[in-house]
Formats: C-alpha cells, structure tokens, sequence
C-alpha cells in the first residue's frame, strides 16, 4: 500500500473524513439526547478515533521504511522521532485513560450539569481545527509553506476558541449551576472535581499545542520547513489531532453518558 | 573551587533555590492582595510551597542548560547533533553533556548517593527499633516541626521512596551506559531528552529531601488518602519530588525503546540482541505507560489538598480505594521495573562466567515481557484487606501466581547455565549469584503473600517488609553490584580492587540474609509494619536488636564500596583489554570506551552467547579493528 | 547421568532439611502466634502446604546451583571454554508446565482457604467497632454498652462492622490471623468465630498517623457464662451511668475516642492529659496562660485549633457535632479527673 497523493486527493480525503466524524458526532449527539445507549456511544468514538488516528495522524507512517539506510539521513531521524512522539502520546493515553477510570468510578451513570449546546459548539470548533490542521500539513507537505501558514493560523484561532469555550464560559456556567470543585458542594459529590480536572488537563494539553502551533508557524515564517522537511509540522499537527482524539472521548463521558442529577 | 561552583550542576541548583522563591512568592503576592493569609508554619502557605517546587524544578532546568538546544530548535535555530565534549575529568560529569556515556556514569552516582542517602535513613530508625519503647524519637522532641514518632515515619516513608527512585536512577545509569554499547549504536536515539531526563531528576531528589523538613509527611512510600490529605506541607514536596521523577522515568524509558527499535547495528535482529537488552524494553514498556498513573494519582491528592476537590474523601463523596488501584497499577508494575534490569544483568553474566550459552536464550528473552504484561493485571494484590469488592480478590489471586511461570523459566535457565559450565569466581559473578538466591527467596515468599487467605495475615506485616527487602535487593541491588564491578572497566579502563570487593560480597549477603529472614519470623510472629514502637510483651527485642545490628553491617560494606569505587577511578589496576574475556561488542575495543564508542560499524554474524562453539564470532567489525581479544 | 542422581537426592533431602529448619523455627505448621480462631485454620492449613512447597521449590533451585558451582568450578591452569548446550526445548516446556500446575493446585487451596475463612454463620453477633486516630471503640447494640476492650464469646461467630471516623486503619488480631481495613466513608465487616479463651490485642495494622504503633486495644475471648456476665454488668452499668452527668460524661468520652490522644492519669499522650486538668493554669502556645474553666474547655472541644496548648501539634480534630449537653456531661467528668 502506497501512501502519497497528490495534493487535491489528499484535500479530499480530508473533507471526507471531516464529514464523517461531524455525521458521528451529530448521531452522538441525537442517541444521548434520545436513548441512553451507552454501548453505542463507545462504538461511535472509538470509530472516531480510528479515523482520526489513520487518516490524519496517518499511524500508518510508523510502519514505513525508509530506502535511505543511512541512519544520519533526515528521512531516518523522522522515522525515529516518529516513533518517539507516537510512544509518548501512548504514555499520555494512560494519564487521560486514569482519569476515565476516575470519572467512571465516581460518577458511574451520572453526568454533571452542563450547557448540551455550548458543549456540542466547543467540539464542532475542535473537529474544524484538526480538519485545517490537516489541510495545513497536507500543504507542507507538498511545499506550499504559504498554504501552511494561512491553515496554521484558522487552527489557531479555532484551538483558542475552544479554550475560552471550556475555560473561560463552561467553567463559569458550570460554577453557576453549582458545580464548584471545592468545599461544600454537598449536592454534586466528586462532580465537580471531576469534572475541572478532567477538563483542566485537556485543556492543559490544548494550552501546549497551542504553544506548539505557534512555535512552528513562527518557524514557517522563516522558510525552514520544505515538503521533504518539515518533521516538526508533522509533530505538531500529529499532537494536535491527539488532543481532539481526546476529547473524542472526553465529550460523551461528561456531556452525553448518565444521567443529570436534580 | 570556582570550577566547580560555575558547573551546571550548582548552577541548576541554584535557580531551583530562585524559582522556588520565585513561585512562592508568586502566590503570596496573589493571596496578599486576596487578602488571604501570607504566611504559614513553615514561612509560606501550602499553595505558595507547591507553586515554589514546581518552579524550582522548571527553574533548575532552565537555569543548568539541559534544554537550551530546544529553545533554540523552537527558534527555528539548528544545532549540531553532538556538541564538542568541552569538559574533560569531573567536570564533564557534572555538566550536562549529551554522551550517552557520562549521563549512564551521571545517573549511576546519582543512584549510589541516594542508597546512601536512603540508607542511613533506614540506619536512624533501624537504631530506634533495636528496642522496644521510645529511645531517641520520643514523643516530647521537636525537629523539623514533628515529634519523634511523627520523625519516624517520615525517615522510613522517605527511606522508601529515596530507595526506589534511586533503583529507578540506577537501572536507567545501567542501561543508558550498557545499550547503546550493546546495539553498536553511538549514542541514545535523543541525546537531548536523555541529557534532560538524567537532569530532572536531581529537582527530584531535593524536592523529597526537603519534604523531609516541611513537616514531613509519614504516609508510607504509598501516601494513602486520607491520611496524606492531612499530613503537612511535607507531603506535596513528596508528591512533587515523586511526579518529577516519574518524568525522568517515562521519558528515559521511551527514549531506550526508540533506541532499541531504530539503533540496533545490521544483523541485529531481535533473536540476537544481548539478553539485557530485551529486559530494558521489557523494563522500559512498563516504566513509560504505568509511571503515568502514579503521577496521576499523586497529582489528585495535591488538587484536593489545595482546591478541596474531593475525589478520595468520603465526606464528599470521594472513594479513597480508587486511588489504592491508580497507586498499584503503577506500583505493583513498578516492582518489576526494579528488577528485569537485574534479572537481564544476571542472564547476561553468567554465560561469561560459566563459559557455557546462556540456556534457552528465547524462553529467557520472552520471560521478561511475559513477566511485564502480566504485571499489569495484579496490582490489586497489595489491596486485599483494604474493603474493595470482595469478588475481586480471587481473580487477582490467580493473575498475581500466574508470574511465577515466567519468572520459574529464567530460574531455570540460570541453573541450566551454569550446570556444566567452567565457573570462576570473580566479584561481579559473586554479586550475581548472591543476587539469584536472595531474588529466589524473596520470589517464593510472594506466591503466599498472593493467595489472599494467607495474605489477610501476612499483609502489613515485617514478612512483607523482608519478602520487598530479598526481592529488590536480589532483582536490584545485588544484580546491581555486579553490573558495576563488571562494566567498571569499560568505563575506567581500571578495575575495582578485588579483595574489597570480595569483602564488601562476604560482609553484605550473609548480614542481608539474617536481615531478611529475620524481618519474616518476626513479621509472622505478629510485627506490623510502619511502627516506631512495637509491644515488648511480644518478646521481639533480642531480633531486632540483630537486624539493627546486621543493618549496620550492610552499611558498612556498602561504605567500603563507595570507597573502593572512587578510589579505583584514579588508582585501580589498569585493565584496557577484555577483563572477562566476554563476547560481547562493547569488549572487543579497548577502554575506556572513546567518546563516539566505536571507531568501525560492527555486523553481528552469530549468536550472542556461543561460548565454546568453535570458531564462532558474535560480531564483526567493517575494517579490522584493534582487536585483542584472547578468544576469537 | 551420576551428576543428576546425586543433585536428585540433595533435593529431596535438602527440601525435607529446610523444611524441618522452618519446623523448628516455629515458622512451619502454623504462623506462631497461637491458633484462637476457626479462620486460622484453613489458612495455616494453607500456610503449612506453601512452606513445604518453598522448601521443595527453593533447594531444587540452589541444590543444583551450589553443586555446579562447586564440581563444574573451573579447574586450575584450564583456559577453554565449557561444553556447547544452547538449550532443550523439552526441558524448557517442562520447567514451565510444572510450575503452572504447581500454580493451578495454589490457586484452587488459595480460593477454596478463602472461602473457608468467609463461611457465614447467619446467626453470628453484630458488634460495631469504630475506629479513629488511635483508638478502637466497641458498640454491643440493644445493651447500651460503649466499651474500650473487645469481649467475644469463645466459639460463636460474630461479626465486626466496622467504620472509621479519619482515616484507614486495619483491625487485626493476629491470633484470628484475619485483617480487614477500616475505611472511611463505609462499613466493613470482619466475621470471625473465636476458639480459644484468653486475652488477645487487636493492633492496628494501617499506618494511621503519628500514634499509629501504640493503636491497640485489649480482645477478650470469654467462655460463654462469662461473656453473659460481662453483657449483664455492663450494661447495668451503661444505664447506671446514664443517670449522672459525669457518668454520660464518660460514656462520650469513650464512644467519640478522646482516650486515644487524652490519658485520666498524667500520662502524657498524643494530647495533654486530663488529670487535674479543670482549674489550673494552662500554658498556651502563643505564651499566653488561661485557667481551665467550663468556657475554655468548651472552646477545646468545639474548636481546639483557636487556643492551642504549648508542645502540641495542631491534630485534634473539631468535635463541632457535640451537643451543648453533651460538653456539659464531659466538662462534669472532667471535673472528677483529681
Ligand atoms: C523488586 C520487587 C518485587 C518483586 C520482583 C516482587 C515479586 C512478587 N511479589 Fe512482591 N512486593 C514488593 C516487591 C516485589 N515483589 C514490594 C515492594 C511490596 C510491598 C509494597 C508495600 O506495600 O510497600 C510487595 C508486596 C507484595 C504483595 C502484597 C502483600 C501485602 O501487602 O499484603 C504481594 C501479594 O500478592 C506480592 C506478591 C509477589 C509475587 C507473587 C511476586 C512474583 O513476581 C514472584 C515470582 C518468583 C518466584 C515465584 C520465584 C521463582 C519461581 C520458581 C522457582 C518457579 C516455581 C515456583 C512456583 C510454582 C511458585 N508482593
Ligand atoms: C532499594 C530499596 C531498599 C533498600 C536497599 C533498603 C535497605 C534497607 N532497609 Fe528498607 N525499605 C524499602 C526499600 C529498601 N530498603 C522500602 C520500599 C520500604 C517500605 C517503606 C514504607 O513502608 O513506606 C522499606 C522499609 C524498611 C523497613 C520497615 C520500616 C517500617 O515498616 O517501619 C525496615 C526496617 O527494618 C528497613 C530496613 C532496611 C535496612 C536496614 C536496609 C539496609 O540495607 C540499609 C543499608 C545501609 C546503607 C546502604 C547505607 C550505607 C551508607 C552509609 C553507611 C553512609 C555513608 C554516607 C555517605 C557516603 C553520605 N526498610
Ligand atoms: C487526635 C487526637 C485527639 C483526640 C481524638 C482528641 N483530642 Fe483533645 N487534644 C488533642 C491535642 C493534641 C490537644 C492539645 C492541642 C490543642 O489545644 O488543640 C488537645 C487538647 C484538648 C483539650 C485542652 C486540654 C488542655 O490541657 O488545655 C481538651 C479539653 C480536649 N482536648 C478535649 C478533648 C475531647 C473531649 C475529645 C473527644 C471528644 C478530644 N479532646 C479528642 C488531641 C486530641
Ligand atoms: Cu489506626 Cu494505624
Ligand atoms: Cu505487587
């Protein structure tokens, strides 16, 4: 299987998947607020994330060898640092599949109290940036730094937009529901804190990837990216698009999963 | 003396020393003008003291250089792949250099201060239990802001944890100067991040020593909510200094799997790489995905100490058993990221000493990731007692017996090793077969601790305090030893002196022997663990009094090897060839190894272990290097 | 084949030499502390095999060992290098389906000694215990009793529920072998049938916190009329006291542990003792002194963190959940502290 496209079926392939994942997203959304089919739910985003992982953080790419044997060239030393970031984002799963774990056994079938359309708003804003990001890396890679630029800057804005969307109006719409992580919330239990520090260290990571966003605009900006070199794009749009695999899982374990509590 | 005050070493510490202050005074300044308390028992308030630790180490990074070539990359600024080595004698092991070589040497010394650091942590307390009653800690002294038993946990919690993170340093000092030798490669796959993760790990240390002084924090090595949501400040300099650490961990564990899977020299295949090898991946699979879940477990009591977020307080709601299974599915996993390192250092030297393969060269290499993937599913053995769902003990039960396969073949294999070998006795070889007997009964005395009946007798008692002791000391520090005596001389071009060495194995095992058993006949009589004071109706003074005794004998030995060790460094017997006459790569160039190790690409042609196979080579090198092995 | 026959019967009479040590030792056929329970049984039963097998499996490991090391030793002036064996798939399946059935045997007793030591008895006695830095507090429903020790009838099941007030503790008797945790926030149960009169401690097992180690209570095994007498005098005198202030005074104090941290007898513990505490001079820790007067002692109880005493720490938890009559009780009892 051969791997390299040109870059208009390349785009496509893009569109496509962001179809695919806004459909899932959207039937998520409708069995959580229809029927409580947990199982479903699962299903649904473990699909998202096997798209998310093949079609653009192209795991597939771990595989590959390289003709050049030469284990000083650049091809070889992306293979290596390939392998390295994947193996990292595999220890991070363990600290998001933790907390899962926490919110599982603390909260079972109930979820907190949260505002459905803000929270649907902030992942459509996550899917559309990892779509442009995506298209951002598509660009690099077939030498259109310019391209690059312009689809760095949306996923920018959107990534930000997200932040604010969770940090700065959930979590003040969360606390004017009642949901405080700290003393004296007698009515939620655990909720709260569950819920700030499940969303806290996603947005934790969103904050990085942010950083890490600019730090390779900044450096496109001065051409030292070409579409044979650019490894740290591919980085960073590879961490981006893990970070909404996260929250691929995040969305319905405090949005859609269990019920409210009165 | 100005030298050394300009190494990066000092230099770290001193911005640590900055940032904590900074950080501190950070949240003061904030409270301040919330108009909260600036002040606590301990100068700052716990918010203040957390921020300060976590800046300190960010500061100590920044400020010794170990990340200066990030920020330039971020800069879009390259760098060359190997700076110009520009210190030379000490003073290249005290900055921060790229050299696979010095950080495994870096990490070695760090872990040999912190056993004895440790240790004499265990020499304090060991010395109050000689007797019953209080002698010294008593409960009308005031130190650090604790009371003598108070004093007592923090040493023994603190003993623990120094402990561990000085096994986790020196697996990684082993490894990092061993593999990359092993492979043929020159150095790590990312010499930056192998630099940084040897650094972040001296924060580390200062931020769990000075747990010590903030009051301390005497939860045990596990820190148990609820009991360490209460402790003092101490405590989350403890958590701190633990999470730091788990980062040295993790990123050094990816960076051995990257290295092993990319590195390798040609013909290489993975039936053919040195025995040791295969047991730092098995090492490494578990250190970097399960060191996560202690960090995170850590890190929720820290969120509910400050922000009152009560996932472990009942009165909230919380569950303080959720975090018993976070904590043990790193820390049960954790145990055997003690001592596949040991187990592969001893499959690796008893070949060389027996003149023999090592038997069954696959069962032995599958083992170790046996041994791992199995350590995932019994961390809730260390739980049996505590109120989890009862349903849960017995399948526990049986995924925990199930380790005793794997581990069985290594055993087996040892003794096929040896049995027909032609066997000397050298120091590293003595430290290896102390190392099998003692992991031999520290590894039977687990299967009782692991059928849940008996365990409901056994658990927190000295037999499982004697069953940790002979499983880390046979599957670590034994194994450890060993390794060092081995590989000394590739590093030195010197080799420790014999005879202390000799005395160092006769003093050591037969004192660590009666320390252990002695642990487990008073633990079955009745001694829990964790105790300052324990009944004298027991009848328990005379034992202790010989473990405090024997305890002070392993010191001492331990003494005479840190003495023998630096003294050999610049007056050890010269020894530039193949000491061990071993067929491994690293030995068919002279020492000390140069800095980018081998001159000639070596193909391996054989197997690693054929030892009397006529004519057989492991491995050859593209030109004819200067060889001067005894056997071909 | 001479080197296998000779290690063959090392094993064996090595195996029986450690296991005959470990009899000795006291360590073999029961874990030494005496056998007061039904539960111990099946898990010295248990323990009993585990040695024999240790023993067994720990010199078929170091017989062969130390006799290679010492016959196959590398002789003098001797340079080559020892016979070429790289390994023998047979043996290899062998040492690892041995042990798996070894594993399996351990398994089935491991599960079968469990279920033993969980038989339950639907008529057992319930007891509540409540457990808290650092002291053991013992509930006889429907008699009125608050006890500081532990009586059971010998060769009856009862069963401990059991709730902790702070922290995790871990109610241990060693003679009944069985621990179970103490866990804030729940209720467990320890079920146990004990078999031999006599007086044991329960001593906690979890590290609970500075006075961890001195966490024990006395555990009396009666013979059943004396457990009957024991239920009848005290809860006579549980209603006896009822009538007077200090003897509800005293009841409090037992039921909410003060006496873990507070001796009756000068006694300095974990916290001041009460001896002769009411109407002296109390030295505090800002260097100021206050008279123990029914005010001040009132504000120790409710808030004991506003006027700390000199040399303590700050460990007293808030008993804000007292009623005014009930510090009333206490101070009463207090005051006869002479
Ligand atoms: C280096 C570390 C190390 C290693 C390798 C092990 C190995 C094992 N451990 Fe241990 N353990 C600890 C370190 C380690 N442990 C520590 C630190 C604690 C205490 C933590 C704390 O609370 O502070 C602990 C506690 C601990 C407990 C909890 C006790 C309690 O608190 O109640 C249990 C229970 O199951 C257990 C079991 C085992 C088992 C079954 C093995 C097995 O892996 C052993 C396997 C080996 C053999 C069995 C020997 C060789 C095999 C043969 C010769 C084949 C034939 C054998 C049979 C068929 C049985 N350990
Ligand atoms: C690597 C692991 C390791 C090692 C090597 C040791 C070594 C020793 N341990 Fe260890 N121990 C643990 C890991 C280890 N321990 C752990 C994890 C715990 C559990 C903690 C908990 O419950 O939370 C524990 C608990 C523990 C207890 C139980 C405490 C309790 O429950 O109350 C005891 C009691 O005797 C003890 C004793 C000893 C002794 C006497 C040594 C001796 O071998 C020590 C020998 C001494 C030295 C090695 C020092 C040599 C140095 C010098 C003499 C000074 C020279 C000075 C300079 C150069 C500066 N240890
Ligand atoms: C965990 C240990 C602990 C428990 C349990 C405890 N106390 Fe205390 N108590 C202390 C300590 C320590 C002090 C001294 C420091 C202070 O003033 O808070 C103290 C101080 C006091 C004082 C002031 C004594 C003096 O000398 O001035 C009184 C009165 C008192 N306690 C009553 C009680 C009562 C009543 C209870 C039970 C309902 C109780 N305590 C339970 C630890 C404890
Ligand atoms: Cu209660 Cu230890
Ligand atoms: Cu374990």
């Amino acid at each position: 299987m051969t791997h390299t496209q040109d870059k208009s079926s390349a785009l496509g392939q893009g569109v496509l998947i962001f179809i695919y994942l806004t459909v899932l997203t959207a039937l998520e959304y409708f069995i959580a607020v229809t029927f409580q089919a947990v199982t479903i739910l699962i299903v649904v985003a473990v699909i998202k994330a096997a798209l998310v992982m093949y079609y653009y953080m192209h795991i597939y790419k771990l595989n590959e060898t390289s003709d050049d044997d030469d284990v000083h060239s650049y091809a070889y030393k992306t293979g290596t640092n390939r392998l390295g970031l994947w193996l990292f984002l595999l220890s991070d799963t363990f600290v998001f599949a933790g907390l899962m774990a926490t919110r599982i056994n603390l909260l079972g079938f109930t979820r907190p109290p949260l505002n459905q359309m803000l929270g649907l708003a902030v992942t459509a804003v996550l899917l559309l940036s990892s779509f442009f990001m995506n298209r951002g890396e598509t660009s690099m890679a077939h030498g259109d730094t310019k391209g690059f630029l312009n689809n760095v800057v949306v996923t920018f804005v959107l990534g930000l937009g997200f932040l604010i969307g969770v940090v700065f109006v959930e979590w003040r719409l969360a606390a004017h529901e009642g949901l405080v992580a700290s003393f004296g919330d007698t009515v939620h239990g655990p909720m709260g804190g569950v819920f700030y520090i499940m969303t806290g260290m996603h947005a934790f990571h969103v904050l990085t990837g942010l950083i890490f966003l600019f730090v390779v605009w900044n450096n496109a900006r001065k051409n030292i990216y070409s579409a044979e070199k650019h490894w740290g794009v591919e980085a960073a749009a590879v961490y981006w698009h893990f970070v909404d695999l996260v929250w691929i899982f995040f969305y319905p374990a405090l949005y859609l999963i269990g019920k409210l509590i009165a | 003396m100005k030298k050394f005050f300009s190494t990066a070493l000092v230099r770290g510490l001193f911005w640590q020393l900055i940032g904590t202050l900074v950080g501190a005074g950070l949240v003061t300044g904030i409270r301040m003008m919330m108009g909260l308390s600036a002040t606590d028992k301990f100068f700052f308030t716990e918010p203040a003291w957390v921020l300060g630790g976590f800046f300190g180490v960010l500061f100590f990074l920044a400020g010794n250089g170990s990340v200066t070539d990030w920020f330039k990359w971020a800069r879009g600024v390259d760098t060359p792949e190997h700076h110009e080595e520009k210190f030379s004698g000490w003073e290249k092991y005290l900055n921060v250099s790229l050299d696979h070589k010095v950080i495994g040497v870096q990490y070695t010394v760090t872990a040999l201060l912190l056993i004895c650091l440790g240790g004499l942590f265990a020499l304090i307390f060991r010395t109050e239990l000689a007797q019953s009653q209080l002698q010294f800690l008593k409960v009308d002294m005031q130190l650090f802001g604790q009371n003598g038993p108070e004093l007592y946990n923090t040493l023994m919690s603190l003993h623990g944890m120094v402990m561990i993170v000085s096994i986790l340093l020196g697996i990684a000092g082993i490894i990092n100067y061993v593999v990359p030798l092993l492979l043929g490669a020159q150095d790590m796959a990312f010499p930056r991040l192998n630099a940084f993760s040897y650094w972040i790990a001296v924060p580390a240390a200062v931020l769990l020593v000075m747990s010590l002084i903030f009051g301390g924090f005497g939860t045990g090595w596990t820190g148990y909510p609820p009991l360490s949501s209460r402790a003092p400040v101490g405590v989350q300099m403890f958590f701190l200094g633990v999470f730091t650490a788990g980062w040295s961990s993790i990123l050094g564990a990816l960076n051995v799997i990257v290295t092993v899977v990319r590195m390798r020299s040609k013909g290489m295949v993975a039936m053919r790489m040195p025995i040791f090898v295969w047991a730092s991946v098995a090492t490494s699979i578990i250190a970097l995905t399960a060191t996560q879940l202690i960090g995170l477990s850590f890190q929720l009591v820290m969120f509910q100490r400050l922000f009152g977020m009560g996932f472990f307080d009942p009165a909230k709601g919380g569950n303080p058993v959720l975090f018993q299974h976070l904590f043990w599915f790193y820390s049960h996993p954790a145990v055997y990221v003690f001592v596949l390192p040991g187990l592969g250092v001893i499959s690796e030297l008893l070949p060389v000493f027996a003149r023999k393969p090592l038997f069954g060269y696959r069962w032995v290499a599958m083992s170790s990731l046996g041994i791992a993937l199995v350590g995932f599913l019994v961390w809730a053995h260390h739980m049996f007692t505590s109120g989890m769902n009862e349903y849960l003990r017995v399948p526990f039960m049986y995924s925990t017996l199930l380790v005793a396969v794997p581990t069985g073949v290594k055993f087996f294999s040892w003794v096929a090793t040896i049995w027909k070998g032609k066997l000397t006795y050298p120091t590293p070889m003595l430290f290896v077969l102390g190392g099998l007997v003692s992991f031999l009964l520290g590894g039977l005395t687990g299967p009782p601790n692991a059928t849940v009946s008996v365990d409901l007798h056994l658990h927190d008692t000295y037999f499982i305090v004697g069953h940790f002791h002979d499983t880390i000391f046979g599957g670590f520090l034994f194994p450890f030893f060993g390794a060092l005596y081995y590989w000394f001389p590739k590093a030195t071009g010197r080799r420790m002196n014999e005879f202390w060495g000799k005395v160092h194995f006769w003093l050591m095992t037969p004192s660590f022997f009666i320390l252990t058993l002695g642990m487990m006949q008073v633990g079955l009589l009745g001694m829990r663990r964790r105790i300052v004071d324990y009944d004298p109706a027991l009848g328990f003074d005379s034992t202790h009094l010989v473990l405090t005794i024997v305890g002070y004998l392993i010191g001492l030995s331990v003494l005479i090897f840190v003495i023998n060790f630096f003294h050999s460094i610049k007056n050890g017997e010269k020894a530039e060839g193949n000491v061990w006459n071993s067929r491994s790569p690293e030995w068919q160039v002279p020492s000390p190894m140069p800095t980018h190790n081998y001159d000639q690409p070596f193909e391996v042609v054989g197997e690693p272990y054929d030892y009397g196979l006529e004519g057989s080579q492991y491995v050859k090198f593209a030109e004819p290097a200067k060889s001067n092995t005894k056997h071909k | 084949m001479r080197h296998f026959v000779i290690v063959g019967i090392l094993v064996v009479v090595m195996a029986v030499l450690t296991y005959f040590g470990l009899v000795v030792a006291g360590v073999a056929t029961q874990m030494h502390p005496i056998e007061a329970s039904l539960q111990s049984v099946s898990i010295d039963w248990l323990w009993h095999w585990e040695i024999m097998a240790i023993s067994f499996l720990f010199s078929l490991i170091i017989v062969p060992m130390v006799y290679s090391m010492v016959v196959f030793r590398r002789k003098k002036g001797d340079t080559t290098d020892a016979e070429h064996i790289e390994g023998n798939t047979t043996l290899e399946i062998t040492w690892t389906v041995i042990p798996l059935i070894v594993v399996l045997i351990l398994a089935y007793m491991g599960a079968y000694s469990l279920g033993q030591t969980r038989r339950v008895d639907p008529n057992a006695i319930v007891i509540k215990v409540k457990a808290q830095q650092f002291t053991w507090t013992f509930e006889y429903p429907n008699t009125g009793i608050i006890s500081e020790e532990l009586h059971l009838p010998v060769n009856q099941q009862v069963v401990l529920q059991m709730e902790s007030t702070d922290v995790i503790h871990s109610f241990w008797v060693p003679e009944f072998r069985v621990k179970q945790d103490v866990v804030p926030g729940r209720v467990t149960e320890y079920r146990i049938t004990p078999t031999l009169v006599g007086t044991y401690k329960v001593r906690c097992a979890e590290l609970c916190g500075m006075s961890h180690y001195a966490m024990e209570s006395l555990v009396i095994v009666d013979a059943q009329a004396d457990y009957t007498t024991w239920i009848d005098q005290q809860s006579k005198a549980a209603f006896e006291a009822s009538q007077s202030p200090e003897g509800l005074g005293k009841l409090l104090i037992v039921q909410n542990g003060c006496i873990g941290c507070h001796s009756t007898d000068g006694l300095k513990m974990a916290g001041p003792t009460w001896f002769e505490l009411y109407g002296s001079a109390v030295l505090l820790a800002d260097g100021s002194t206050v008279t123990a007067d029914d005010a001040y002692l009132r504000d120790s109880i409710l808030n004991p963190k506003a006027q700390m005493v000199d040399g303590f720490p700050p460990i007293m938890p808030a008993f804000d959940k007292l009623s005014d009559s009930d510090i009333a009780n206490i101070i009463a009892y207090l005051k006869t502290l002479k």
